[in-house]
């Protein structure tokens, strides 16, 4: 009888690579700082708007992690149990992201008070035009950093809970009773979080730090597509975690037959999030509203015409194709690939969302915008692999992780 | 072979010691046995409903559309409500038999059969509003795109009204071979126990010759996984194509680019709610307590509290842009026509809001989940609910258009119109206890299929791997 | 088709059902099928059966679907009636979604399932040979081909030392027929030996 290799050691090169990672970050926010952000108007909502969608799409990636352990907990479910240590480890990116989300945000709103970002910012303007006029209740310094606070902070409590409780599972043997409750305790935490993330994420946070750039525009759609979008990634993320550590020979319960199911939800919410695109994009391209269409105006047959072109084949085209068949799904190599190419793509698509209404004129995307994600990558290597060490890779007595053991497709 | 297998902790979906044969015997038993007094009653009932509306549809093809009160600007009334209120409905037995068989909720083959018959009946009475209120339903077949001597004047490939046709037409389709690829083998069962001649006979022709040979189950599970992976995208893109009708316009409170997943959600909330409404029925009436559990219906619950709660984030989502948008159009649809109670149609949206948002939060509590009479009450009060946003969306959206000049005087429905939707109901349960009768309720096969693994006698029987340390386990029987 | 004789035994149990088609298969006789109520997972590789390409079919029936919608609504609007709607371009691809779509579901599920019922022939008044009557309530039956070599009492006899509850010898047709299911089977002969 084997012992499980349940203990992760951070590899040197592991550490080598974050660091690299986070070094050239740094770097990159250093000489934007100096080339860009003091170079006029410009240069500074660029540089600005750059580290806006970096931490927004990293910090609601991660925090997608933690929304698949409480809706796979609420449905029941036993077969993640094998590798759920995973997501739990990415969600503890989410204090970090989040704290450097908030003072982005919080310097935009508050300090720089920068109207070239957020129109409705500019109390002139807001005054002499009826509608931002019209808007004051949600549009405000005040209620959007007391929101942001407040979605930021309960994500963090609220995932932490569910992280404690996870911990209860290494420490003894359960026997059913005990087991029932543990289950029951998870449930109500992880509807706790299910909650506040449908009123945050599935609807408040994305119309207030993202789709208010477009003070004017609005759409009913934006928060669930950005919800897709960052969700989606979040698998692909947990899968590139998952893979890291099978080819490390961890998660020796962790088979083909979980990735297989992870490949699943990649294929299906890569095709949920083109379903969503597709009606939001559609019913506005059909009624053909001016005031609606203006956010698509020079995407479509503007300066972003490629990149807009671009988010649709990698998010959709290459997902639907490539990981439509079974054997895709089940191949290490081939789930590495798309795993990078999806959250690359959702990158972009979190570029051009933010970007797009802030440099209408031309793409920007360049060395910046890499080099600022990469300080993010680097982040999230170092704290996941901190977090995968700091406890038993597999949660021993979870009652589910037998099921997830002879777990099949 | 692999280990059979579920924690302890799970609730059993089969109760009652049942062997294969057992399911077999308690499964064909109504089927076999002469139908009750209840059986008749409501039969009749249902037949009676059906009849007044052959009439009423029969007033309406011979004297026009004039018999029913729809005016001026309000073009479409009880019939499109009525329509997408029956598609809505469907959607829940496809949610059942394709998500969650991709999902692999084991829980979903105690109910699918019915569920999913309910969806083939649902969908039937749904396309009887969009034809019978053509008004010259006699020129039906010119939605069909063929080379005609009309111009040759196609179809209106644009047209979501048009996307319509195809769409139903292929849920419609789809559905019934999905539905039917799985009642073979049940057949093949009924088959091989039939008594008399003309059953032979017939149960015998329904199950094209099925032998149960290992080559044919295994392509029939190939088939099933397609079907419900062709059926996923299928059932969404169906309720999507009928948001589309309202939503490509530029109407106030049709034109919002969340409908199409607001509607798939509401869709599966109603679709559940109907799916309880007769689960609790079949259960009593045929003695299937045993393999539709209390777990079951508990399961179908929290599927309703998430709907809901979903449908609930929509409404609120779009009451908040009316506002947000500041566009006047949609803040007078929004906050005047529909939020306000004192508005004329008012009461309907806040009806709408009661039953569906505020009441399903009940389901929150575990013991309410788990309280038939509770579950039952709300099975009915999700469903008025659902109509009442159907209604709420087409009326109170059309009754005031842009100029005062032209709105319209309040609308209530006259009674052929009444009289329509209710022989819908009577071809619904016309059809529903002609299925309940002669076909298998529960997939025979399907039940026997998860018997080993969580039926109540044979999870007492992995005692021995539920105790053993998970170092052991994995040694055991890890692949 | 031909008339051929089998040895069939019934198991009441899949968990001996594996072993035994192990066994039986070893001992070099062919299995002519295995008939369960339910499908059982693994049967198929137990009896070294490849995997159905029935979805690959499907895929091609889906795209053909495809095809079919995009280049019939593309043809009618641009080439053969051009009409102005709404001021959209003749070639509005985004309104075109829907239907190809459902098209191509339609083909793929239509022609998937007409696929299923030729591979596995099956159809309303298409009958074929009962081994036993309860393989579709609560019996695994395995029917075993017999050349004129083979002995089948000692294949009867190592039959039920596999496990199976019951045995017997029947001779058949393999395959299909047109008949119907209440007039008697005609192209069966009375078992001829049982062993308990």
């Amino acid at each position: 009888m084997a012992s499980i290799r349940a203990q992760f050691e951070i590899p040197g090169k592991m550490k080598t690579w974050s660091i690299a990672l986070i070094a050239i970050g740094i770097l990159a926010f250093i000489i934007g700082l100096v080339t860009k952000a003091t170079h006029g108007e410009h240069g500074k909502v660029e540089f600005i708007g750059t580290l806006m969608y970096n931490s927004i799409f990293f910090t609601l990636v991660c925090n997608a992690s933690m929304f698949f352990i409480c809706a796979t907990t609420l449905a029941m479910g036993g077969w993640q149990i094998a590798f759920r240590r995973v997501p739990e480890a990415i969600s503890t990116v989410v204090p970090w992201f989040g704290g450097i989300t908030w003072l982005i945000l919080f310097y935009v709103v508050v300090i720089d008070h920068n109207h070239h970002i957020y129109h409705w910012l500019d109390e002139k303007a807001v005054d002499g035009d009826n509608i931002l006029r019209g808007k004051k209740g949600f549009l405000n310094p005040t209620f959007y950093l007391v929101w942001t606070t407040l979605a930021i902070g309960l994500w963090i409590l609220l995932g932490r809970r569910m992280r404690k409780l996870s911990s209860q599972a290494d420490e003894k043997a359960m026997d059913a009773e005990e087991g029932q409750r543990y289950i029951w305790k998870n449930t109500v935490s992880a509807a706790l979080f299910i909650v506040w993330f449908a009123l945050t994420v599935g609807s408040t946070i994305p119309w207030l730090w993202q789709m208010s750039i477009d003070a004017h525009w609005y759409s009913t759609m934006y928060s669930w597509y950005t919800f897709a979008s960052s969700f989606v990634s979040g698998m692909s993320l947990v899968a590139l975690f998952v893979i890291y550590l099978k080819n490390k020979g961890y998660l020796e319960f962790t088979t083909q037959e979980h990735l297989h199911d992870i490949g699943k939800f990649m294929f299906a919410f890569s095709i949920f999030w083109t379903y969503l695109w597709f009606s939001q994009y559609m019913l506005i391209w059909y009624a053909n509203i001016p005031e609606e269409t203006v956010y698509f105006q020079h995407r479509v047959l503007g300066p972003y015409k490629g990149i807009f072109f671009l988010n649709l084949i990698i998010n959709f085209v290459c997902p639907i194709l490539i990981l439509m068949k079974r054997g895709a799904k089940r191949n290490y190599t081939l789930i590495t690939f798309m795993a990078v190419l999806i959250i690359f793509g959702h990158w972009v698509d979190f570029y051009q969302m933010v970007m797009g209404s802030l440099s209408k004129e031309h793409v920007t995307l360049g060395w910046l915008d890499f080099g600022i994600a990469a300080f993010f990558v680097g982040m999230i290597i170092m704290i996941v692999g901190k977090s995968l060490a700091s406890k038993p890779l597999v949660a021993k007595y979870h009652p589910y992780l037998k099921e997830s053991i002879i777990h099949h497709t | 072979m692999h280990l059979k297998y579920e924690s302890q902790l799970r609730e059993p979906l089969v109760t009652g010691n049942k062997d294969y044969h057992q399911v077999t015997e308690d499964i064909c038993r109504p089927i076999e046995a002469k139908p009750t007094k209840l059986w008749y009653v409501g039969f009749f009932i249902a037949v009676t409903l059906l009849m007044f509306g052959v009439y009423s549809v029969y007033r309406e093809v011979t004297y026009g559309i004039g018999q029913w009160n729809l005016n001026k600007t309000i073009g479409w009334g009880w019939d499109i409500t009525n329509f997408v209120w029956w598609v809505g409905i469907g959607h829940a037995g496809t949610l059942i038999s394709a998500i969650l068989l991709l999902f692999r909720q084991g829980w979903r083959t105690g109910v699918n059969r019915a569920a999913e018959a309910m969806t083939i009946f649902a969908v039937m009475c749904a396309g009887q509003f969009p034809i019978f209120h053509m008004g010259r339903v006699w020129m039906a077949f010119f939605v069909l795109p063929y080379p005609n001597t009309r111009g040759p004047l196609w179809t209106n490939f644009n047209s979501p009204l048009l996307w319509d046709v195809f769409a139903i037409s292929t849920y419609f389709t789809v559905s019934l071979l999905f539905w039917y690829s799985g009642l073979i083998p049940d057949f093949a069962t009924v088959r091989d126990r039939a008594k008399t001649k003309l059953r032979k006979l017939l149960y015998g022709v329904a199950s094209f010759g099925w032998t149960g040979s290992t080559k044919h189950w295994q392509r029939h599970e190939s088939l099933s996984l397609v079907l419900a992976g062709l059926s996923t995208p299928l059932v969404l893109s169906v309720h999507t194509i009928v948001s589309f009708d309202f939503a490509t316009s530029v109407i106030p409170g049709w034109h919002t680019t969340i409908f199409p997943p607001y509607f798939v959600a509401g869709a599966v909330f109603s679709g559940f709610a109907m799916v309880q409404t007769l689960m609790l029925m079949l259960r009593k009436i045929f003695v299937l307590e045993d393999y539709i559990t209390l777990g079951h219906i508990e399961a179908m619950n929290k599927v309703i509290v998430l709907t809901g709660s979903i449908v609930g984030c929509a409404y609120l989502t779009e009451l908040f842009m009316g506002w947000y948008s500041q566009n006047k159009y949609e803040g007078y649809t929004f906050w005047y026509s529909r939020a306000n109670l004192f508005s004329p149609y008012g009461w309907s949206y806040w009806g709408m809001m009661a039953c569906n948002v505020i009441s399903p939060q009940l389901f929150w509590s575990r013991k309410l989940r788990r309280n038939l009479f509770v579950t039952f009450f709300m099975s009915i009060i999700v469903n008025i609910g659902m109509w009442f946003e159907r209604f709420v969306i087409i009326v109170t959206s059309l009754y005031r258009d842009y100029l005062p000049s032209s709105w319209s005087p309040y609308y209530s429905p006259s009674i052929w119109e009444m009289g329509f939707y209710a022989g819908t109901f009577g071809l619904f349960f016309t059809c529903f206890f002609l299925f309940a009768k002669y076909f298998p309720v529960i997939a025979i096969a399907e039940i026997k299929y998860v018997l080993k693994v969580s039926g109540d006698n044979y999870k007492a029987g992995v005692e021995k791997e539920e105790k053993m340390p998970v170092e052991e386990f994995v040694h055991e029987y890890a692949h | 088709m031909a008339k051929k004789t089998f040895v069939v035994g019934a198991f009441s149990d899949e968990a001996v059902l594996f072993p035994a088609v192990k066994k039986v298969r070893t001992a070099g006789y062919k299995i002519h099928d295995v008939y369960t109520p339910f499908p059982v997972h693994g049967l198929d590789h137990a009896l070294g059966m490849r995997e159905t390409s029935l979805h690959t079919a499907g895929f091609i029936y889906g795209i053909t679907g495809t095809t079919t919608a995009l280049s019939c609504i593309s043809w009618i609007f641009t080439k053969d009636w051009p009409l102005n709607i709404g001021g959209k371009p003749h070639f509005a691809l985004p309104a075109w979604v829907p239907i190809t779509f459902e098209l191509t579901v339609l083909f793929a599920a239509v022609g998937m399932v007409l696929t299923f019922c030729y591979l596995c022939q099956l159809a309303p008044f298409v009958k074929k040979h009962t081994f036993h009557i309860r393989a579709t309530d609560d019996l695994f039956i395995m029917a075993i081909e017999c050349t004129d070599k083979t002995n089948t009492d000692e294949l009867q006899a190592f039959l039920s030392s596999t496990g199976a509850t019951e045995v017997n010898l029947q001779h058949a047709e393999a395959g299909w027929w047109y008949g119907r299911y209440d007039q008697e089977q005609q192209l069966i002969t009375e078992p001829k030996a049982t062993v308990a």
